[in-house]
């Protein structure tokens, strides 16, 4: 087998993502989900309904009463953040291991993957997303390719770097140059195995391309969220969150800003507001 | 790619400075080393006076605090403007004198073919030399920009700055 066809098999033989994270993800997909419904997929997985209430009942959320039931979990914090936070803390056994090919230990992939989803939701109340719901989502699976990748790029790593440092490729460029694919592809052909929505494989897909996500009609709608996932994974390797062996080294894609007359001051606000977020999941995630 | 670039060797000697952290400590005390990872537009600095072998190490993330006065109560690391005087105060509660530190800087790393859209690496440094230039402040050492992830160290004992990058280790 040549390295393409050995990476595709890789791809299957990843476990697939735990069955009530897909159902989860389902039911966040639907505007029209009840907090009846997200109880009924979280009641019939102990370990997370234990995690739930012990989250509910943490320092983290202050609450002043103890929280007994999920369905009083979902009322007194709300349905979305709460749901982040056990998307947060249950990704971690898919993202927290160490990627050494891209030279990120133990934690810092999850770290970096918390912090572009936090990003994503906040750019997306930033720029009045209609249906802000999948971009949370679309953050936190945005780097699943690398998980599958990392071994292929540790064994190659002295040619990838040559490519990025010496002929100034980007990291995903040189990745599809010397490995046939790169980080991103394979995050798209694992979320189609996965059957996540459309939306969220092009998110991961075109994340350091959006210049290249083909639009499906010429005024696409769903264009915004490949956009805004690409800007909440530059601002995180900005600030440092989960930056590995690749660095800086994509491409800067200025239109993207000014698309949603965003500017650099807001950036730097919502970079502010993302690593204060993330300190706090990251206090509740050791506490839960 | 190797643990020991993410790891302190001996971590009871070793004190990690956080991303919108900082430290001072004495060359002599408990703590021998100051390190910090993952600087990419962030900047870190250190300062070091050689006659009390005191040392401190900022990490801030963006150049001023103005866009979020709150974060910046609540964290003033967080901030260029905020967060040197910080780290400047703390160097000389422990003995440390103005006239005789050593200022080393890195970081403010840009994304690749950046026209200045996504410019929080070149803002970071620019509004650092505009405060050391109305303080006074001179700086020895530097390993600014470029597109790399870098780790930064301060030697207590003695004084010795090191960066380690995917381009290797230096000295500043």
């Amino acid at each position: 087998m040549n390295r393409v066809q050995d990476i595709v098999a890789a791809v299957d033989t990843l476990p697939p993502l735990h069955d009530t994270t897909l159902r989860l993800l389902t039911v966040l997909r639907d505007p029209h989900s009840s907090i009846e419904d997200i109880v009924e997929v979280i009641r019939y997985d102990e370990a997370l309904t234990g995690q739930v209430l012990r989250l509910c009942n943490s320092v983290y959320f202050g609450l002043n009463r103890k929280i007994n039931s999920l369905s009083e979990a979902m009322v007194c914090l709300g349905t979305t953040k709460l749901l982040h936070l056990i998307m947060a803390a249950h990704s971690s056994a898919l993202l927290g291991k160490e990627q050494r090919g891209y030279g990120l230990p133990p934690g810092h992939l999850w770290q970096h993957s918390v912090g572009v989803a936090l990003a994503c939701d906040i750019l997306g109340e930033k720029t009045r997303v209609p249906n802000p719901a999948p971009l949370f989502t679309a953050g936190l699976l945005h780097d699943i390719g690398k998980v599958v990748l990392n071994e292929y790029v540790a064994a190659e790593y002295a040619q990838i770097a040559r490519l990025v440092h010496q002929e100034r490729y980007a990291f995903n460029e040189a990745e599809r140059m010397v490995l046939g694919y790169d980080h991103c592809e394979v995050g798209a052909l694992l979320a189609e195995k996965w059957n996540l929505s459309a939306g969220l494989i092009r998110c991961i897909r075109w994340h350091h391309e959006p210049q290249s996500a083909t639009p499906d009609t010429p005024d696409d709608p769903d264009r915004v969220y490949v956009d805004l996932v690409y800007l909440a994974d530059v601002l995180c390797l900005m600030l440092g969150l989960g930056i590995g062996a690749d660095g800086l080294n994509y491409r800067s894609d200025e239109d993207v800003l000014t698309r949603y007359h965003l500017t650099e001051r807001d950036l730097e606000q919502i970079g502010a507001r993302v690593v204060a977020e993330l300190i706090q999941v990251k206090q509740m995630a050791s506490q839960s | 790619m190797s643990d020991a670039e993410h790891k302190p060797s001996d971590p009871t000697m070793d004190h990690v400075v956080d991303i919108a952290d900082y430290r001072v400590a004495k060359g002599n005390g408990e703590t021998s080393l100051l390190v910090t990872y993952s600087l990419g537009s962030c900047i870190g600095v250190t300062v070091w006076d050689p006659v009390v072998r005191v040392g401190g190490m900022l990490h801030y993330m963006l150049p001023d605090s103005s866009i979020s006065p709150d974060k910046a109560r609540q964290n003033p690391a967080m901030f260029a403007d905020t967060g040197l005087p910080l780290l400047f105060r703390a160097a000389y509660k422990l003995g440390a004198e103005k006239k005789r530190l050593v200022v080393k800087v890195a970081g403010g790393s840009q994304l690749l073919d950046d026209n200045g859209t996504f410019n929080i690496g070149k803002r970071n440094y620019l509004i650092l030399r505009k405060i050391f230039w109305k303080n006074g402040i001179m700086i020895h050492g530097e390993h600014v920009g470029g597109s790399l992830s870098r780790t930064m160290r301060l030697d207590l004992c003695t004084g010795a700055v090191t960066i380690r990058s995917k381009e290797g280790e230096v000295e500043i």
